[in-house]
């Protein structure tokens, strides 16, 4: 009876101690509140913020006061995204903040992205032939030209003081007409303290 | 006599220590501001208590800007002496009352120092977006 009570307590005992050593992998909401922040690096939320910094302002001051205007009547303003710089010491797809803003722009109803002219070459190459070849039967002289352009860059300043570190990355955003003026810019400035270099898993 | 002094500088210790850290806003401000608020009635659902005692919401107005996109305000105040840090999250819906997604939207991180006041200033991500919520998160990390 004793043997088997130790037996089964043992069992017990064991069954929590490798339930409590296993790895636990769950799903996160990319929009929530709770995820690895890193010092060391930009992470995805801090993109995301960024976007929607950056897309407040051009909504506030551009969109939402019609100051955006298309060189077709009755169609959405043209955007073509130009060269955004990365200044930091990472490799990163500059994508991650521009794509958020080219949505949310494009469900304003008010901005179109064209997706066959960008620096770099068309960024939907089939696209970009199918334009072309529509202009040859269209007998069209030329591609509609982009109304605005996107250009940026993302800065990276690393600081520290005792055992604390800072990271601020600075996101910065220019809308261009076609007469090369910027007529919108904006600044968004994200700032991570840590005790230490801290990394995330 | 010893043991009274000594009491007396642990609790000067304490208090270099811990009153540094609460620092509070002094504000000035026009007596008679001329831009006339248009209130909003909100809808308060409070499940964290301690949160809502630190980090009050005073009031919510709207306005519409010339192309009709719903402008939202919402007055905060740090209810305590020390630096409050909490996130922020807006939802939109459109005119039926569905839920508008977009990848921007994102919990923004805000720190208020003690006793300060702050508005948080956001516009409807598009024309159809006639109605909004609010979420306040304690930060996690």
């Amino acid at each position: 009876m004793k043997k088997s009570l130790l037996a089964l307590t043992l069992s017990a005992a064991g069954a929590l101690l490798f339930t409590g050593c296993a790895t636990k992998t769950t799903y996160v909401d990319p929009n929530s509140s709770r995820l690895v922040t890193s010092v060391g690096k930009i992470d995805i939320q801090d993109f995301a913020q960024a976007a929607d910094a950056m897309t407040q302002s051009l909504i506030t001051d551009q969109i939402s006061q019609d100051k955006l205007h298309s060189s077709m009547a009755g169609e959405p303003a043209l955007m073509a995204v130009s060269r955004i710089q990365n200044n930091t010491g990472q490799q990163l797809d500059t994508d991650l903040l521009v794509k958020k803003i080219r949505v949310a722009l494009n469900r304003t109803g008010k901005v179109v992205t064209s997706t066959t002219m960008g620096l770099g070459g068309p960024e939907d190459p089939l696209a970009a032939d199918q334009q072309k070849a529509q202009e040859f039967f269209n007998d069209q002289k030329h591609t509609r030209l982009p109304d605005y352009t996107l250009s940026g860059k993302i800065i990276e300043v690393r600081d520290h003081a005792g055992s604390t570190r800072q990271a601020s990355y600075v996101f910065q955003l220019s809308l261009s007409s076609a007469s090369g003026i910027a007529v919108w810019e904006d600044e968004k400035t994200i700032i991570k303290q840590g005790s230490r270099a801290s990394v995330g898993f | 006599m010893k043991t009274n002094r000594l009491l007396f500088l642990a609790g000067l210790a304490v208090a270099a220590t811990f009153l540094p850290g609460c620092t509070t806003t002094n504000s000035v401000e026009n007596a008679q501001p001329v831009a006339q608020r248009q209130m909003l009635a909100d809808k308060r659902a409070t499940t964290d208590a301690s949160l809502s005692r630190r980090v009050a919401v005073i009031g919510v107005n709207t306005a519409d800007t010339p192309a009709g996109f719903l402008r939202v305000q919402v007055q905060i105040q740090n209810t305590t002496r020390s630096v409050q840090s909490f996130t922020y999250r807006i939802e939109w819906f459109d005119e039926n009352g569905m839920a508008i997604n977009l990848p921007t939207n994102v919990s923004i991180p805000k720190t208020l120092e003690g006793k300060e006041t702050s508005e948080i200033v956001v516009i409807a991500p598009t024309q159809r977006a006639k109605d909004f919520r609010i979420k306040f998160l304690e930060p996690t990390n």
